[in-house]
């Protein structure tokens, strides 16, 4: 958000709308509507005066109306831009008697009580619809309550109690009283799954299942003393990366309880606010009614209100349910039907983080397509460097973080200590250092105080360094002279029961961080030239896709498969939803597409050696060496082989869903197994998935599948029935899909992994299935023709562990390849220039694979679209004087960095290719002789940290 | 007040959410001039809103 705020490219237009668009791809005239702020962006410093004079009180949206703002505000501490807005509706200067205590108390003349607005007008290549999703209106459900019961809650309402920031200042207290709840009941699929009247959608909203694990976590973490915290649930859809994991990690809470069934209705008892919620057990069948303190609905997440509108504006259609038609022809859900125009994010369909993260940097590399001729010439500015060579003078700024760390800390404490420290110049704390308000402090305080060195206590490096580091290189600071300490990770969250102690650490962390700051050194990014083509492993829609949209903006692609064709598994499916595409004809389309471009496409082709670095790595194959800047995996997923598992192998009637999937493909018209119509067919969910054992992960793909294969089946007049143990129809028009199956007669029973369905056969085939039916307790027995095992995705061995070992690639714990952040970074791997797309890291479908390839496009295109790349300074280097060439470090080396060459002397010495160097600093703790150097991380530097706590301590 | 037209070709990002931001800031990384467009005061969306985002509980802001 900071990153868009302050990036030179990206205007940031705010509080406006697209009123107008004309003209077609490569050429829109786009007129964008700026609503009037009545305080010019310009001018305001966020500095909050006219806030504090303003006389008007009114509910604060952000906070879901729990907390209060005034008539000018900013939305949020961290808002970007930072400038105040008037809201004109609650204003008094409209009224009779006119106010304008604001336009007084701003000393910067910022007020403009008669901004009009303005129309603006760009030229644009192309579009991206990024609209996000409005939550279900919870009060259309008049049998739960909300709005008329105190302790309903949203679970909107409940994030923003549960944040530091909010309302009750993370403190969870039930409205009525204010006390702390001890027992909460969360209640799913509130608006979603046709589950919410008329005002409700058919869909399942895909976020709110893991959003009340993530908060019942959370609700533990922040009250200790918590007693019970039930879910009320119709299936458990942990159905992505991970999430299956973080589900049964949680099942391992005694306070939190999962109770299968949908609440009929809660009643409130009127002394106490307390509230009864009546529910059917959906396992036993018992009707139960429960005391909870508190209550929270899990709103589903629907289409944008502003969706109609801007569809008219940009020309397009809506579906049922109001999100906008993605044209289905490519199988991609970012397309439209106008060309030039995108769609990611919940534009199209619910999505949660980090497939709306994949979608939206694909449709990134979409629109990038017409605009490759515009890209922007970079300048090298001469940027002026401040003088730092004097003695430190150490700027010291502590951040509130919130309460997150200041509801702990004692930041008055920590501010005088840190003014004692030696070489300390300065110390400032800041509500959120992170905000556009807390950046500009720091700039400020180092050019007023003459500071060379920063050091930030905050919150943790790994994703704010960069911010910090950014901010004090754009006033001529060496962003290397800069030191953060993690106070809130590292003392106020783990110990928030025991504050003193937690500030002492945190008084310590400083001190070693001061200590390091005086050391620090600028460092400076050298830049090497970089090869412009891109190589892609793997010719399944995701390479696919990653290939065509890298070679629609003029780079050279050399696409690779060790198959003897393109087209990966999309070649033995029947059809792909949610596009009902025959899956063949996607294939083609595909394949054709690009055999038609210049994509040097290679089929039986395997990698044998990849060397180099990012913008420079040497490929050979089996089929030519070349060189590329940027390499992008999509070597896809093996099935799950169940051997052994429900009689497969040993009764020949029982059979993977691929299987049936290679009989259904080769089926013209009716459906014929063994030269028979079938007349019985049973599905088993799950084999080979959320198993703790051997596949903890939920392999996403087969739920749907399942229904896919089952409408085909019961179109053919076939008996079927489903055994699962969660129906998982997250994606998109899955759950309809569910539901249609339902209406064709598809039977589901549910069982449990303690009481597996058992197999029935005589002599090589199967007869049917025995299950203890939960509800009614009692075992069935349902004949079977044909057995279909729905396998789980499971990592492909082979080509895993060949490129994890030469790209030094980290693989999860399920086997897959790790990306870099499970959320923010979905296609980028912690190795530069490489990216992993599709089932590679972990089962997805076709429209996920398609979209994580266009992802990777995006990301290489910002690689290779430069012709150098900067690299990182943090590296090791060699004092060749003191270097008796032992040849150790080029041992242990795993990213193959050093190498002994001859020096100018005639010796030899270790050289370490900086391009090539991590700056893990293994080599530099190895070395015998000292002669290396982990820059940044300097003997020096780590030494001063240890001794100045150990000088304390003595 | 007068229209502007800007000069050269960039890409309109409609959205100023997760997804919108997460455009904008790869086309800018390409070099690619962008204009986001936020109905809202302020970007971030329903993003900005939340606490915590699972698995790694990374601050949603």
């Amino acid at each position: 958000m900071m990153d868009a705020g302050r990036h030179p490219l990206i205007d940031v237009l705010t509080n406006s709308e697209l009123v107008h668009l004309e003209g077609e791809a490569h050429n829109f005239t786009a007129t964008i509507r700026r609503h009037p702020r009545y305080v010019s962006e310009d001018l305001c410093t966020g500095c909050g005066q006219c806030a504090d004079d303003c006389p008007v009180v009114v509910p604060n949206e952000f906070e879901v109306g729990m907390g209060a703002r005034k008539a000018i505000y900013s939305p949020f501490a961290q808002a970007v831009p930072n400038s105040y807005i008037i809201d004109r509706e609650n204003c008094l200067n409209d009224d009779f008697l006119v106010c304008n205590n604001c336009y007084k108390s701003c000393d910067r003349d910022a007020i403009n009580y008669d901004d009009r607005g303005e129309d603006i007008q760009v030229r644009v290549g192309s579009v991206i619809a990024a609209t996000g999703f409005d939550v279900y209106n919870a009060t259309a459900i008049p049998s739960y309550g909300y709005g008329r019961f105190d302790n309903v809650l949203t679970n909107m309402e409940l994030e923003r109690v549960l944040n530091a920031t909010g309302p009750t200042r993370g403190h969870i207290v039930r409205p009525s009283d204010h006390k702390v709840p001890k027992k909460i009941a969360f209640i799913q699929c509130v608006g979603s799954r046709g589950e919410g009247g008329e005002a409700g959608c058919q869909y399942c909203s895909r976020y709110c299942c893991m959003n009340a694990v993530k908060d019942c976590l959370l609700v533990k973490q922040h009250e200790p003393d918590i007693e019970e915290l039930l879910i009320y649930y119709i299936d458990m859809r942990a159905a992505g990366k991970g999430f299956e994991e973080f589900y049964q990690r949680s099942l391992g809470q005694p306070e939190l309880k999962y109770v299968r069934g949908r609440p009929s209705k809660i009643l409130e008892d009127p002394d106490s606010k307390d509230l009864i919620v009546y529910v059917e057990d959906g396992e036993t069948g018992q009707l139960s009614r429960t005391r909870v303190d508190m209550a929270v609905l899990s709103t589903g997440a629907q289409a944008s209100c502003s969706n109609p509108k801007l569809a008219e504006v940009l020309g397009l259609d809506l579906d049922e349910n109001g999100f906008f038609k993605v044209e289905s022809r490519w199988g991609s859900p970012l397309h439209t039907e106008r060309e030039g125009i995108y769609l990611c994010g919940c534009a199209a369909g619910i999505n949660d983080v980090s497939d709306s993260v994949a979608q939206a940097s694909g449709a990134a590399a979409e629109a990038e397509k017409f605009v490759v001729k515009h890209r922007v010439e970079e300048k090298e500015e001469e940027k002026k460097e401040l003088d730092v060579s004097g003695p430190p003078r150490v700027g010291v700024f502590l951040c509130h973080c919130g309460i997150n760390i200041a509801g702990v800390l004692d930041i008055d404490a920590l501010e005088k200590y840190a003014r004692t420290i030696p070489d300390v110049a300065y110390v400032e704390n800041n509500l959120f250092l992170c905000s556009d308000e807390g950046q500009r402090l720091i700039q400020d305080k180092v050019l007023e105080n003459k500071l060379n060195r920063v050091v930030v206590a905050a919150c943790t490096p790994r994703t704010h360094e960069p911010v910090f580091q950014e901010n004090i290189e754009e006033i001529g600071l060496n962003p290397y002279l800069f030191e953060m300490v993690n106070v809130r990770d590292q003392c106020s969250w783990v110990h928030t029961n025991v504050a003193d102690v937690a500030t002492e650490k945190a008084r310590d962390l400083i001190l070693m961080g001061v200590a390091r700051a005086r050391h620090l050194q600028p460092l400076y990014r050298q830049s090497i030239p970089i090869q412009t083509s891109v190589l892609v492993v793997g010719g399944g829609v995701a390479g696919m896709s990653a290939a065509l949209l890298l070679e629609a903006q003029g780079f050279k692609v050399y696409l690779i498969d060790k198959a003897g064709r393109l087209g990966g598994r999309l070649n033995n499916l029947t059809r792909v939803y949610p596009a009902n595409l025959l899956a063949v004809e996607l294939a083609r389309t595909m394949v054709d597409k690009v055999h038609d471009s210049r994509i040097e496409a290679m089929a039986s082709t395997e990698i044998t050696s990849i060397g180099g670095f990012i913008g420079n790595f040497d490929v050979a194959t089996t089929n030519g060496n070349f060189k590329v800047g940027s390499i992008i995996v999509a070597t896809g997923a093996d099935i799950h082989v169940p051997d052994g598992a429900f009689g497969f192998g040993r009764y020949e009637n029982v059979m993977t869903n691929q299987q049936l999937e290679d009989i259904l493909v080769a089926a013209r018209g009716k459906i014929a197994i063994e030269g028979k119509r079938p007349k019985n067919i049973v599905f088993v969910q799950c084999v080979g998935s959320r198993d703790p054992e051997n596949n903890p992960a939920c392999s996403r793909y087969c739920c749907p599948t399942t229904i896919k294969q089952a409408i085909r089946l019961r179109e053919n007049n076939v008996n079927v029935i489903v055994l699962h143990r969660d129906m998982r129809t997250v994606g998109a028009k899955s759950e309809e899909h569910y539901r249609h199956a339902r209406s064709l007669g598809v039977k589901f029973i549910r069982y449990t992994p303690e009481r597996l369905p058992q197999i029935i056969g005589s002599g090589n085939r199967a007869k049917g299935v025995e299950l203890v039916e939960l509800a009614l307790k009692r075992t069935l027995e349902i004949d079977a023709d044909y057995i279909v095992l729905a396998a789980g995705m499971v990592p492909d061995k082979a080509s895993t562990s060949h490129l994890q070992e030469i790209l030094k690639l980290p693989l999860g714990a399920d086997g897959f390849f790790s990306e870099r952040h499970a959320k923010l970074g979905p296609v980028e791997t912690t190795t530069g220039g490489v990216f992993v797309v599709g089932c590679a890291s972990g089962p997805k479908d076709i429209a996920d694979s398609i979209a994580q390839g266009a992802a990777a496009a995006a990301k290489v295109a910002s690689i290779v679209s430069r012709d150098r790349v900067a690299l990182d300074p943090t590296t090791c280097i060699v004092e060749e004087s003191l270097c008796r060439a032992c040849g150790q470090c080029v041992e242990i080396c795993q990213y193959h960095a050093p190498s002994l060459v001859e020096a100018v002397s005639g010796l030899m010495v270790a050289k370490i290719n900086q391009a090539l160097c991590m700056g893990c600093g293994t080599c530099a703790s190895w070395c015998p002789t000292g002669a290396v150097t982990a820059l940044h991380f300097t003997d020096d530097q780590i030494n001063s940290m240890m001794d100045a706590l150990l000088a304390q301590e003595a | 007040m007068a229209p502007r037209l800007s000069k050269g070709s960039g890409v309109l990002v409609i959205g100023g959410g997760i997804a919108g931001i997460q455009a904008a800031l790869d086309l800018a990384a390409s070099r690619v001039k962008v204009y986001l467009v936020e109905k809202a005061p302020s970007l971030g969306g329903r993003m900005a809103q939340l606490d915590k985002t699972f698995p790694t509980m990374d601050c949603a802001i």
